[in-house]
């Protein structure tokens, strides 16, 4: 569904991604771990087009995403949920959805859409009228997935769910995100937290300063004890 | 009647004068509100947008007179509500073309986030402007002349038979309109979905784009509307006072001023903001000879950028 | 600018321009070119003011006029309300444009970006405003026949051209000697990085302060010689727009943060602008203004920095950035246990946190923290991100004064001390982000950090030089810093800390975004560091590296204190784990 193929980025001087690869496929759910700076962030921002690819490609079910501007990738059903939750501080939490659902796709679904962040997350339904800058982190990570569903996407992008976020409220988070795979959406996670990142994931890269050093199905990974090494640098 | 009543009627005076001005006033910061408090570009040539309004409601129905049919009461109005539109075009062009290469996320890694350029090549086209127009309209003064600018409504004050209150028919048509234009943007802004995307592109850029939002056509829809709006405002200045093409400068110290007060990021602070610039230039004359009315509004705007600069309903988080 | 003060060059050109300038000006017959001959070096000065302030900080004034129309009013009114010649009188205006610059200086330095332009916008209307209403619509400068000469009133034109030139030369002398001395060099560190130079020792607002008295000093100076030039003053010709804007467009035509800008924009546009204006003024007035304006347009679209760093930049071609070559990622160090780090020997604290807090609303970055630093030691701060790490240095730098808590450092309390005393105290930083003066020398660039602890320039520079020496850059000092590699970039962002002599060094992520042998070289060089009895404190995330470095770590998560050790404890620590890997990793691994 999406090929990443030899993706490099580069930008003054310094490069964040050399020669990535990686696959999801219908329905999959994909992990993505490594410690800070590994570019986890960056891959994303290169799908999204915020930022530049300086060689390889992305493609899209057929499409060949880096020929699509920036502002058209999300029409094509995937969905970015930003790191740091990013949400539309100053609009409210009904018109922060509505944003979510403003491709075609999301206008078609709506009434539907809606229900479904609405019963994934009722607290969002509680406060649907007040402003998301005022909401606390959790709940406004709560927004930002339901922003990302609500444009009927097919491939779910998470950025870091978890961070900032108090253990049981990533746990809730990580909970939900199971949910929505169940029901067949394919997504990606890049996360710091490796043991729910691994343990949820039916396929996994580890990241290290802008190589995949580690690949492999979520039994595989659990069992290495690389990753420690990797985080910890031993 | 008591020197009491006396001035009680002058105080009433001044501030429906106040009231009404600060309308318009508040239009205008609402249109450099969108613009400033909202995308946070600084547009130093708002005023030379104000001009051009007053100026094409000036040709449109003074000199070439294009709206005869709506008769002379109803024409300048209407010409000054069709210049928001006109300039609404323009400042869509002004993005397009120069705001952009400004603004955004090309310049948002450099010194000062593209303020320094933006205020220098706004500053070229405000003198482009306003030259430009010295040169195509002549410096002499001119005026939108309606039947109503010369008649007005008296109210009689209930405490005392003899004393009443004028209200400027011209200045008061002009005010209400003002207030419903506001109302109508507001309504625009904060009920449809353009009004969403634009403010969602100008709350977070980069997330806007996630969500497929085109951000850039969003900016220049934002642009071109705040100079519209700010256009309009003119056209409606333009019909009770008379004016020439240096003109801006008088207004964009107030239109900073009260987008300040206001709050930024605010664009119904924006509103009040202007409000009340207009009732303290109003209220200033009741003590203050007319030239230092205006230095008065420049000390109100120094003490608020120094004092509070987030203003009556901006966001103490924000950071000058 | 070059690398080594050479005063020949520019002091011969000045003393050529004059004479040239001079010479011309005798040969000149027509009243008219007698009079551009005068306003092109007035204008030249006041671009050459605007400069001094707006060029070299990057502060953008709009309202020099403000300057300007009070040297024209005080030598005017001297001259007409008490018989005071302007040969007093100009003198007496740039005293009054110092005061001006001290009035509009003070509060106005307290606001930032395009709030500090809108508000210098306000003072030349304000000023004409009430000019206007005291009455002082059109002032004509009375003619004394009796003695002239003492009134600066000249019938050969020429002598005006002769003081106009006198006053661009001073100018250009002063400027020179700001630019050449830590004056020019700590104005432009404020421009480039204004916290950074704070951090680096440099009282910003001191020199900000001095910067605009000296600015309103020759704006008024040249306020005042229009006003005898002209014979009449009128508020609007003065305070006016336009004449803040000329200041400005003719700084920026020719180049803004350079001692020649101001005086090629001023040739170049002051003629263009009168000759329309003399020439199509009837028939199209306002042609002046159109021109300025479509100027500006272009002067920032195309040539942002100016015409004279454009025409420089193409005969400096050679020299001018390198193209850095694309990282090539060097092949990883292969897994495998690396040499434990020895147990740090005992050490006494240089600083001591207590219980410092900071929170921002609702949000609680830094909670209760408190640690120790022993003199000497390498110290490694860690932690997830968002942990408040770079909050906990802002804190300790003095950019974020601390809700509660104390910071003790070598016995004095820190807490509500500016950075640049802080600086002075002996701590230095390095940031993440390195903006260097691209086209200034590496030496010049690791200057700055030396003013701090230095008198004069000498000492300065040698301060820089064997800051450069400890990193290992001593062979690139000469180059200009727009060709180093990125690596090399983070050594003289840590020499710019260096050369103040700071007895503890915090760095910000120095290893983010390098390559592992860069990472080591960089290693080495901290290592080497410590051995001087430089405490170092690092927020790193490359944990591989830091592990062979540090001594000790911190490990903060939440903006709490999570755990404090060696190395070996603190990766065995459940709650690290935990932080780093989620809570179900530890359990995981614990069950198997």
């Amino acid at each position: 569904m999406l090929t990443v193929e030899s993706l490099t980025v580069a930008y003054g001087g310094l490069t964040a991604l050399c020669e990535i690869s990686l696959v999801v496929r219908q329905g999959q759910f994909v992990s993505m771990v490594g410690p800070n700076g590994a570019g986890k962030t960056t891959l994303f921002k290169a799908i999204s087009g915020t930022v530049q690819a300086s060689a390889g490609r992305i493609r899209f079910e057929d499409t060949d995403l880096l020929a699509v501007a920036p502002s058209e990738r999300a029409h094509f059903g995937i969905a970015h949920v930003p790191e740091g939750r990013q949400v539309f501080g100053s609009m409210t939490v009904m018109e922060n959805l509505e944003m979510g659902g403003y491709p075609q796709t999301g206008r078609r679904d709506w009434k539907r859409n809606l229900d479904r962040i609405f019963s994934l997350f009722p607290v969002l339904a509680e406060r649907r009228a007040q402003a998301a800058g005022t909401l606390s982190g959790g709940e406004q990570q709560m927004l930002a997935i339901g922003r990302g569903i609500a444009s009927s996407p097919r491939l779910l992008m998470l950025d870091e769910p978890s961070m900032g976020l108090a253990p049981m409220v990533a746990d809730l988070i990580f909970e939900r995100i199971g949910e929505l795979h169940r029901d067949g959406l394919a997504i990606l996670l890049v996360e710091q937290r490796v043991a729910e990142a691994v343990q949820s994931c039916d396929f996994g890269y580890v990241l290290e300063a802008g190589r995949v050093v580690l690949a492999g199905t979520h039994r595989t990974l659990l069992a290495d004890d690389r990753i420690r090494s990797v985080y910890l640098g031993l | 009647m008591t020197s009491f009543g006396n001035f009680v009627e002058i105080f009433l005076q001044a501030l429906t004068a106040g009231i009404l001005l600060g309308a318009i006033y508040g239009l205008m910061c609402v249109g450099l509100g969108i613009i400033f408090g909202v995308m946070r570009v600084i547009n130093f040539a708002q005023g030379e947008f104000l001009m051009l309004g007053m100026y094409f409601t000036f040709y449109v129905v003074a000199a070439f007179n294009l709206l005869w049919f709506l008769g002379p009461a109803v024409g300048p109005y209407t010409g000054a509500l069709l210049a928001g539109p006109a300039l609404f075009a323009a400042g869509y062009a002004l993005h397009r073309f120069l705001v952009s290469r400004v603004t955004g996320i090309s310049v948002a890694g450099t010194e000062g986030e593209g303020h320094y350029a933006q205020l220098i090549l706004t500053l070229g086209v405000s003198l482009v402007l306003q030259n430009g127009g010295l040169i195509l309209f002549g410096s002499t003064p001119v005026s939108v002349r309606t039947p109503l600018s010369a008649r007005a409504w008296e109210i009689p004050l209930l405490y005392d038979a003899n004393a009443a209150l004028f209200l400027n028919k011209a200045r008061a048509v002009a005010g209400i309109l003002s207030v419903m234009v506001a109302v109508a943007l507001y309504w625009l802004v904060n009920r449809t979905r353009l009004g969403k995307t634009l403010r969602a592109a100008a709350d977070n850029a980069a997330a806007a784009l996630y969500m497929g939002i085109d951000v850039d056509r969003a900016y220049r829809i934002a642009f071109g509307i705040g100079i519209g709006v700010t256009a309009i405002a003119g056209g409606l200045v333009a019909t009770y006072n008379p004016f020439q093409p240096y003109i801006g400068l008088d207004f964009v110290i107030i239109m900073y001023a009260g987008v300040v007060l206001g709050g930024m990021g605010s664009i119904l602070g924006a509103f009040w903001g202007g409000m009340t610039i207009g009732l303290v230039q109003q209220l200033s004359t009741l003590v203050l000879p007319t030239q230092l009315q205006n230095a008065a509004i420049f000390v109100v705007f120094l003490l608020i950028v120094m004092v509070r600069p987030q203003g009556l309903f901006g966001r103490a988080t924000e950071r000058i | 600018m070059r690398a080594q003060c050479k005063l020949i060059a520019p002091l011969l050109a000045i003393a050529i321009v004059a004479m040239a300038w001079i010479a011309v000006g005798m040969l000149v017959t027509n009243s008219y070119y007698q009079l551009m001959l005068t306003l092109v070096p007035i204008w030249a000065v006041m671009g050459l003011s605007w400069n001094l302030l707006s060029g070299y900080t990057g502060l953008i004034s709009f309202g020099h006029a403000a300057f300007f129309g009070l040297g024209a009013y005080t030598v005017t009114i001297a001259l007409v309300g008490f018989d005071v010649t302007p040969w007093l009188g100009i003198p007496l205006g740039m005293m009054v444009g110092t005061v001006a610059g001290i009035v509009i200086g003070y509060p106005t330095f307290r606001l930032r970006g395009h709030y500090f332009a809108l508000a210098m916008l306000a003072y030349p209307m304000a000023l004409l405003y009430v000019f206007e209403w005291l009455g002082y619509q059109e002032v004509p400068l009375p003619m004394k026949r009796e003695a002239p000469g003492f009134y600066m009133q000249f019938s050969d034109y020429r002598v005006y051209i002769a003081l106009a030139v006198g006053l661009l030369v001073i100018s250009l002398l002063i400027s020179l000697a700001i630019e050449r001395s830590r004056f020019g060099m700590s104005l432009l560190a404020i421009k480039q990085n204004e916290p950074a130079a704070e951090a680096a020792g440099i009282d910003t607002l001191a020199w900000k302060m001095r910067a605009i008295m000296l600015s309103g000093a020759l704006a008024a100076a040249a306020g005042g010689l229009y006003a005898v030039v002209l014979l009449v003053v009128t508020p609007e010709s003065v305070f006016g727009m336009l004449t803040s804007a000329q200041a400005l467009i003719v700084a920026l035509f020719g180049g803004a943060g350079t001692l020649w800008g101001a005086p090629i924009g001023a040739a170049i546009l002051i003629p263009l602008s009168e000759t329309l204006q003399a020439q199509l003024g009837d028939v199209i007035p306002g042609i002046q203004g159109v021109v300025f304006g479509f100027a500006i347009i272009l002067v920032v679209l195309l040539a942002p920095e100016g015409i004279f760093w454009r025409v420089r930049d193409r005969f400096h071609r050679t020299r001018a950035a390198r193209k850095v070559p694309a990282m090539a990622m060097a092949p990883r160090v292969a897994f495998g246990k690396t040499a434990p780090v020895p147990p740090p020997p005992e050490r006494t604290p240089i600083l001591t946190v207590s219980g410092l807090s900071k929170s921002f609303g609702g949000l609680r970055a830094v909670t209760d923290a408190s640690f120790e630093v022993g003199e000497g030691e390498i110290l490694g701060i860690i932690g997830p991100n968002g942990a408040g790490k770079t909050t906990l240095f802002n804190l300790l730098n003095g950019f974020l004064p601390p809700d509660t808590g104390k910071v003790v450092f070598a016995g004095r309390e820190l807490a509500g001390l500016k950075p640049n005393r802080i600086c002075r105290l002996g701590i230095g930083r390095t940031f993440q982000v390195v903006r260097a003066f691209p086209r200034m020398s590496v030496l010049h660039n690791v200057v700055v950090g030396a003013y701090a602890t230095t008198t004069n320039d000498a000492d300065a520079f040698a301060a820089a030089r064997e800051a450069l020496a400890q990193v290992g850059l001593a062979g690139r000092s000469e180059a200009a810093a727009a060709g180093l590699t990125n690596k090399e970039l983070r050594l003289m962002e840590l020499g710019r800390a260096l050369a103040g002599r700071p007895r503890l060094l915090l760095m910000d992520e120095p290893l983010a975004g390098l390559a592992s042998q860069e990472i080591e070289a960089l290693l080495d060089v901290i290592r080497s560091l410590a051995k001087g009895r430089i405490t170092v404190v690092i927020i790193e995330h490359t944990m591989r590296a830091m592990m062979r470095l540090a001594e000790r770590f911190i490990v903060l998560d939440h903006g709490r204190v999570l755990a404090i050790g060696v190395p070996d404890a603190i990766v065995s620590d459940e709650g690290v784990i935990e932080a780093y890997l989620g809570k179900k990793w530890a359990s995981i691994r614990a069950h198997g």
